[in-house]
């Protein structure tokens, strides 16, 4: 029989020091210039009003990462590997983010055949999902079909001053098990928080008619307002393109690789022999955005690589809106 | 090791401010002196003028005959020629006066020490430049990655990257949302949005990108509510302006 419990709410910090003594825990809340993202615990305030401005991602597959060093020898050289294997436990992360996990673990896990550097990060994850008790205003999780949570081991839903916990796999027993002491058990059935949400997107048959709007007006007066920022993509919880470079260390031969961040709204991401790039225009940047999240991705893997979580509408500053295009564009297909 | 390679530093119309950078890099700077022979700079105190170079770093824009004069002479004896700072890369501040009415200008020709042409001119209207090391000043770990680069005969290539890119890495809640007008979105990255991130705009002292989507920017600064002077003096403080086109120009 599944065993549920609950935590009071006053409990959480304490709850969270116990587990910051034996793995690094993450958990939303403000940074210094007061935005809502995922930072290591320190016995701060925890953000529990809504999902947070910036996603897990960046501890998952880190914004500029190490992967290895090139040592020098005589006539060859010597690759160290560096691998960041730590325990970790992410509190708080949101429906839409287990999402975006999922689809990272389906790339990096399965799709390039484990890559080494995100498997040593992933491995040693505890996820305690929490579920939105509020609706958010640019979410769209429900037309995607991502708001529930997936992947977690253990589940908080906030209720009255408490959280009701379920533990959703081996691994979140455990945790249940070893901090027993903060845990009081209960008959209570899980909550359901009524949620409305902001922006809808309709999915059926989305791909196709994607596709046969290839250029489509829409595209271009978009790309008219587009600032090629970037943000968009840096703050989706499930971008995961990257750049590799090298870089030599300054009084040594040896030299390094570095993994980085890339984004499909630079030129550079599409620069290739010659100077050339493909991807020139704006308009086919932007295109490339919306259309590997809604087409490209679910027809390669079966599973939606946005999650709704309405990141990249909030942060642009112009107001693109990738749920806005979608519905212009089925809205002209007769 | 190799042998080492022979830099210059060298001043033009500045505020030498980007040669003192050099100085942050504190025990850096004995690291780099490992690779690098410092032959000439007039704060360093090289001690070989005159000599050829593999890498010239030029500071400060043209603003007259011995500047130009100078520049010439230094890319003649370099391999490679860095511009160094702003002024070198866009003019930056002393590019101002450029879009001063005439008879301003006038006024301020007669003041100057040294007879000065009419316009502020950066490097590349004068000689081939390699590479650029942006910003006012310039930045410490770029100058050190220019230079090992430039040791092990890679040419540093500029990269279309916008300030956003590192603002939101770096987890910003963008400026544009408070009603203050940043020029992020238009210029050249590599300062790991030094001001943003201490809720100051960005005013593009790094350059501005050729990507950059000046007419949608600009809008947004109008649908903000920021005056339409403050918008032209934020678009031509560090750089030339973006809207009008010069004689030649494509």
């Amino acid at each position: 029989m599944q065993q549920n419990f609950l935590l009071k709410k006053e409990k959480l910090n304490e709850f969270l020091t116990a587990l910051s003594k034996e793995a690094k825990v993450f958990v939303p809340a403000l940074n210094e210039n007061n935005a809502s993202c995922f930072l290591p615990f320190k016995n701060q305030e925890i953000f529990l009003s809504k999902r947070t401005s910036f996603s897990p991602k960046k501890i998952l597959l880190p914004p500029l990462e190490k992967e290895f060093i090139f040592r020098k020898k005589s006539s060859s050289f010597k690759i160290e590997h560096l691998l960041d294997s730590k325990k970790r436990v992410f509190f708080g992360v949101r429906s839409c983010d287990t999402h975006a996990i999922k689809a990272l673990d389906k790339l990096y896990l399965e799709y390039f055949t484990e890559d080494e550097w995100y498997k040593a990060i992933r491995e040693d994850i505890t996820i305690i999902a929490l579920q939105c008790s509020k609706s958010c205003e640019n979410g769209f999780c429900k037309s995607m079909g991502t708001n529930n949570p997936v992947g977690h081991d253990l589940l908080f839903v906030e209720k009255e001053k408490s959280f009701f916990v379920e533990a959703a796999s081996e691994r979140g027993k455990q945790v249940v098990q070893k901090y027993r002491d903060f845990f009081n058990q209960t008959n209570f059935i899980k909550p359901e928080p009524k949620l409305k949400f902001g922006k809808k997107l309709e999915t059926f048959g989305l791909k196709e008619i994607l596709d046969k709007n290839f250029s489509h007006k829409k595209w271009k007066s978009e790309a008219k307002k587009c600032l090629s920022c970037s943000s968009c993509t840096q703050v989706c919880p499930s971008c995961y393109c990257f750049l590799s470079f090298d870089k030599f260390i300054l009084d040594s031969g040896d030299s390094e690789r570095f993994r980085a961040w890339d984004s499909c709204q630079l030129k550079r991401f599409t620069k290739v022999s010659h100077n050339y790039v493909f991807r020139e225009s704006r308009e086919s940047r932007l295109r490339q955005f919306v259309m590997h999240k809604l087409s490209y991705f679910p027809e390669n893997h079966g599973l939606p690589l946005c999650v709704g979580c309405g990141r990249c509408i909030s942060v642009c500053p112009v107001g693109i809106d990738l749920t806005e295009i979608a519905s212009t564009i089925r809205g002209d297909v007769k | 090791m190799p042998k080492k390679i022979k830099a210059g530093f060298y001043s033009l119309s500045c505020c030498e401010g980007c040669e003192i950078v050099m100085f942050d890099l504190e025990e850096k700077f004995l690291k780099v002196l490992n690779f690098v022979e410092i032959v000439e700079a007039r704060l360093f105190d090289g001690k070989h003028p005159k000599e050829k170079l593999d890498i010239a770093i030029v500071e400060g824009c043209v603003e007259s005959d011995v500047d130009k004069k100078h520049l010439l002479e230094i890319r003649a004896r370099s391999k490679y020629l860095v511009a160094f700072g702003a002024c070198a890369t866009i003019v930056g501040i002393p590019g101002i006066r450029n879009a001063l009415p005439l008879e301003m200008q006038k006024k301020l020709k007669r003041k100057a020490i040294i007879p000065v042409k009419e316009k502020a001119l950066p490097l590349s209207a004068f000689v081939k430049v390699d590479a650029l090391l942006q910003g006012c000043p310039a930045f410490t770990h770029e100058i050190i990655d220019v230079l090992v680069k430039i040791y092990h005969g890679i040419v540093p290539s500029l990269e279309e990257v916008p300030v956003c890119n590192e603002c939101k890495e770096r987890e910003n809640p963008c400026l544009l949302f408070e009603g203050v007008p940043c020029l992020g979105p238009v210029t050249y990255a590599g300062c790991k949005a030094l001001c943003p991130s201490e809720k100051a705009q960005c005013i593009g002292c790094r350059g501005f990108t050729k990507d950059g989507n000046f007419e949608a920017l600009r809008e947004k600064f109008q649908e903000m509510g920021t005056p339409k002077k403050e918008i032209q003096n934020l678009f031509t403080y560090f750089n030339k302006d973006p809207f009008t086109k010069e004689e030649g120009e494509k």
